[in-house]
C-alpha cells in the first residue's frame, strides 16, 4: 500500500468516525426538531463529499480538487455540531456554520485544475472565507432564544448579550452581500463554460452546472432570508440542500460518463476502423472518438526525421508550453509512427488519449506510409518542375549569351567589312584598320562560341570520358586542382554528365567565392554509387541556398535518385559531395 | 544638310561601328544612349532628326521607347535596329510608331535614307 493510499484510508476512517459522532449528537439533541431525518441527511451528505473527494484525490493526487471536496465533508460535520447540547459544541457549530460553503466556493472556482487561475478568483475565495467567518458572529455574540427560535439551545460561549434585533440587522446586511458574491461566482462558472472547448465542456458539464444551480439557489435563499420571506425560505432551503447534496454525485457522474465514453470511444473506434481500414478518414474517426473536432494527425517521416501531414507536407507540432494545443505520441511496436494533435484539455484524461492512440496505431502506421509516399511524390513533382524551369532558364541564358556575345560581334564585323570594302580604294590605310578590327571581333566570337558549346555539353566528355573532361576543366582554372581516382570504366552518360557538372559548378564556386589556394576532386565507385567529392581549403561558410547553381545541381542529381550534400564550416574549407546510384 | 542622328544601343562595339558607318555616308551623329530612359531624355535634349534604336535594351524594349518618342508632335523619325530577324517581331514594328526596321548587319546610310 502506498503512503498516499494509507493517508487516504486514514482520512476515510476519520471521516466515518466523525460522521457517526456527529450523527449521534444530532439524534441526542434536545433542540433539533427532525432528529432522525437531520442525522440521516448529515451522514448522506457528509459521506458523499468524503467518498467522492477521496476518490478524486486518489485518481489525481496532484490536483487539489479532491482534497477540497473531502475538506467540505469535515466542515459540514463541524457545522452540525450546532445540534450539540453542550455550550462548547454549540459554539463551534455556530462559528463554523458556513465554513463548508466557503470551501465549496473555493472548490468550484478551482475546478477542474484544483488551482485558482486568476488573482480575482483568489480574492473572491478569500472574501468567501471572510464572509463565512464574519457571517456567524451576530449569532455567536448576540443570538438569544428568539433569534435561534429555540428555547432549549445552550448559550454560546461567545455570547455578549441578548440582542436579536442587532443580530438580525447584521444578518440582513451580510446575507445581501453574500447573495451578490454568490451570483458573481455563478457568473464566473457560466463564463468558464462558455470559454471552454467542446472536449472541456463535456468533462466539466456536471460539476459546473450543479455549481451554477447551487449558487443561484443559495443566492435566492439568502436574498429571501434578508427580506424575511419565511415561506419561500423554507421551500428554497430544502431545494438548496438537495442541490448541495447532489454536487459530489454530479462529480462522480462526470467521471463515470467519461469512463463509459472512453470504453465506448475505443470500441467504436476499433469497429469503425475495421469497417473502413486505412481510409483517409482516420482524422475524423479519431476526432469523433476523442470528441475534439479540432483534432489533427501528424506522421513521423523516418527518412527526413520530421513531421508531415496526411498530404505529405512538413508540419510543426504544438510546443510543450502551448496553452491551447498538445500532442500525444502514437507508437507501434515501440517505434514512433505518428502523433495525435489535440486540445490541451484532453491532457486531463491522458488514459483516454493513450488508449485511443494505441487502438489507432496500426491505421496511423498505414496512413504514415501513404503520407510518406505523398511527400516523396510531392518532392518529385517539385524537383521535376524545377528541372523544367531550369531547362527554360538555361535556354533563355543561352539565347541571351548568343545574342549579346557572338551575334553582336558578327554584326559589328559585318559592318566593319562593309565599311572596309567601301574604303578599300580611296583610303586603304583605314580599310586595313577596319579589317584588323573585324579579325579581332571574329576571334572573340569564336572564343565565345566555344565557351558556350562547352557549357551545353563538353565534347571531350563524350569523346574521352569523365577523366579527360575533368583534366581539361582543371587545366582551365586559375588555381591548382588535384584530380584523383576517376573511375577507369566509363559511367553511364547521364551520370558522367551530372558528375561533370557537379565538379564544374563546385570549382566555379571555389574560384568565385572560396578564396582557396588549392582544390581537389575525386570520383569513385563505391557500393553501387558514383561518389563525387570536391574539396577546397578556402574560407568555408558556403550557403546551400545561395544562388540557383547548387539548387539546380541538387535537382539534377536527385533526378538520378542521388543526393547532394554540402559541408562548409566557417574557416575550414568546403566539401561538396554527390552520391549517385549507378 | 546632313541628317542628325542619335544612336541607342547597349553594345559599345555596335555604337562605335554604326557611328563610323553613318558618318562615312554623310550623317551627323550627334549623340549616343545606352538604354531606354537615356534615349528619351537625349531625344528631348538634342532633338535629332533620326533615332537609331536597338530593340533589346537593358531597361525596356525598343518598341516601348519608340512609342514614347513618337507620341510627341514633331517627333524624330525612329528606325529600329536589331541583330534579330524582323520576322521575329511581326507587327510590333509598325505598331510602335517607328518608320521602319533595319537588321544590324545590313545597316547603311542608304537603308536609313530610304526610310526617311
Amino acid at each position: 500500500m502506498t503512503s498516499l493510499r494509507r493517508a487516504l484510508a486514514g482520512i476515510a476512517i476519520l471521516g466515518v468516525l466523525v460522521g457517526v459522532i456527529v450523527a449521534l449528537g444530532v439524534l441526542d439533541s434536545d433542540h433539533v426538531k427532525l432528529r432522525g431525518l437531520d442525522a440521516a441527511l448529515a451522514l448522506v451528505i457528509g459521506w458523499s463529499f468524503l467518498g467522492a473527494g477521496l476518490y478524486a484525490w486518489w485518481r489525481r493526487p496532484y490536483n487539489r480538487f479532491g482534497a477540497l471536496m473531502a475538506a467540505i465533508a469535515f466542515a459540514w460535520f463541524l457545522s452540525l455540531l450546532g445540534a450539540a447540547n453542550s455550550s462548547v459544541g454549540f459554539t463551534i457549530g455556530i462559528l463554523a456554520g458556513s465554513l463548508y460553503f466557503a470551501i465549496l466556493v473555493h472548490m468550484l472556482l478551482a475546478y477542474p485544475s484544483g488551482r485558482l487561475e486568476r488573482r480575482r478568483h483568489v480574492a473572491l475565495v478569500w472574501f468567501a472565507y471572510a464572509l463565512a467567518t464574519l457571517g456567524q458572529l451576530p449569532a455567536a455574540l448576540w443570538g438569544d432564544a428568539d433569534y435561534f427560535e429555540c428555547t432549549n439551545c445552550p448559550v454560546p460561549l461567545t455570547h455578549v448579550r441578548d440582542d436579536a434585533d442587532l443580530a438580525q440587522t447584521f444578518d440582513v446586511v451580510l446575507m445581501a452581500v453574500a447573495a451578490v458574491a454568490l451570483v458573481l461566482v455563478g457568473a464566473i462558472l457560466v463564463r468558464r463554460w462558455m470559454t471552454a472547448s467542446p472536449p472541456q465542456r463535456r468533462a466539466m458539464a456536471p460539476v459546473l452546472w450543479s455549481g451554477v444551480t447551487l449558487m443561484g439557489l443559495f443566492a435566492a435563499l439568502l436574498a429571501s432570508s434578508a427580506i424575511g420571506a419565511t415561506g419561500v425560505v423554507d421551500v428554497l432551503g430544502w431545494v438548496a440542500l438537495t442541490a448541495f447534496a447532489a454536487v459530489p454525485w454530479a462529480f462522480l457522474f462526470g467521471l463515470l460518463r467519461s469512463r463509459f465514453s472512453r470504453g465506448g470511444a475505443v470500441s467504436d473506434l476499433v469497429m469503425r476502423m475495421g469497417a473502413a481500414p486505412g481510409t483517409g478518414g482516420l482524422r475524423e474517426l479519431l476526432a469523433d472518438a476523442l470528441g475534439d473536432r479540432s483534432l489533427g494527425v501528424a506522421y513521423w517521416h523516418d527518412a527526413k526525421g520530421r513531421w508531415i501531414d496526411p498530404a505529405g507536407h512538413p508540419v510543426e507540432l504544438p510546443a510543450d508550453d502551448d496553452p491551447a494545443r498538445a500532442w500525444t505520441r502514437v507508437e507501434l511496436e515501440g517505434r514512433l509512427v505518428g502523433a495525435v494533435v489535440h486540445d490541451r484539455s484532453l491532457c486531463e484524461d491522458p488514459e483516454l488519449v493513450a488508449s485511443v492512440a494505441a487502438a489507432a496505431a496500426l491505421a496511423v502506421q498505414h496512413e504514415r506510409l501513404n503520407a510518406e509516399l505523398r511527400a516523396r511524390v510531392e518532392e518529385l513533382r517539385a524537383s521535376r518542375q524545377r528541372l523544367v524551369e531550369a531547362g527554360i532558364a538555361e535556354r533563355r541564358r543561352l539565347e541571351r549569351n548568343l545574342h549579346d556575345g557572338a551575334q553582336q560581334r558578327l554584326v559589328a564585323m559585318s559592318l566593319s567589312l562593309r565599311l572596309a570594302q567601301a574604303k578599300l580604294r580611296k583610303d586603304p590605310d583605314s580599310a586595313e584598320r577596319l579589317m584588323a578590327g573585324a579579325q579581332e571581333e571574329l576571334h572573340l566570337a569564336l572564343e565565345e562560341l566555344r565557351e558556350l558549346a562547352r557549357g551545353i555539353h563538353p565534347a571531350v566528355l563524350s569523346d574521352r570520358g569523365l577523366q579527360g573532361a575533368l583534366e581539361a576543366l582543371a587545366g582551365r582554372l586559375p588555381i591548382p586542382v588535384e584530380l584523383s581516382d576517376a573511375p577507369g570504366d566509363r559511367l553511364p552518360a547521364p551520370i558522367e554528365a551530372a558528375a561533370y557538372f557537379v565538379v564544374a559548378e563546385a570549382l566555379t564556386n571555389v574560384v568565385k567565392y572560396a578564396d582557396a589556394s588549392h582544390a581537389s576532386v575525386s570520383v569513385v565507385r563505391h557500393n553501387g554509387h558514383a561518389i563525387v567529392e570536391v574539396r577546397d581549403d578556402g574560407v568555408g561558410g558556403a550557403d546551400p541556398g545561395r544562388g540557383s547553381g547548387l539548387r539546380g545541381l541538387a535537382d539534377r542529381v536527385s533526378a538520378l535518385d542521388g543526393q547532394l550534400a554540402l559541408e562548409s564550416p566557417l574557416g575550414e574549407g568546403t566539401l561538396l559531395r554527390a552520391e549517385i546510384p549507378v | 544638310m546632313a541628317h542628325t542622328v542619335l544612336i541607342v544601343d547597349d553594345h559599345p562595339s555596335f555604337r562605335a561601328t554604326a557611328r563610323i558607318l553613318l558618318e562615312a555616308e554623310g550623317f551627323d551623329v550627334i549623340g549616343e544612349a545606352v538604354d531606354g530612359a537615356t534615349a528619351v531624355t537625349e531625344t528631348c535634349r538634342l532633338r535629332p532628326e533620326v533615332v537609331l534604336l536597338d530593340v533589346q535594351l537593358p531597361d525596356t524594349d525598343g518598341f516601348h521607347v519608340a512609342e514614347t518618342i513618337t507620341a510627341h508632335p514633331d517627333a524624330p523619325a525612329v528606325i529600329l535596329v536589331s541583330s534579330r530577324d524582323p520576322s521575329d517581331f511581326g507587327p510590333l514594328v509598325s505598331r510602335s510608331g517607328a518608320r521602319g526596321f533595319v537588321p544590324k548587319a545590313e545597316l547603311s546610310g542608304e537603308r536609313v535614307e530610304a526610310l526617311l
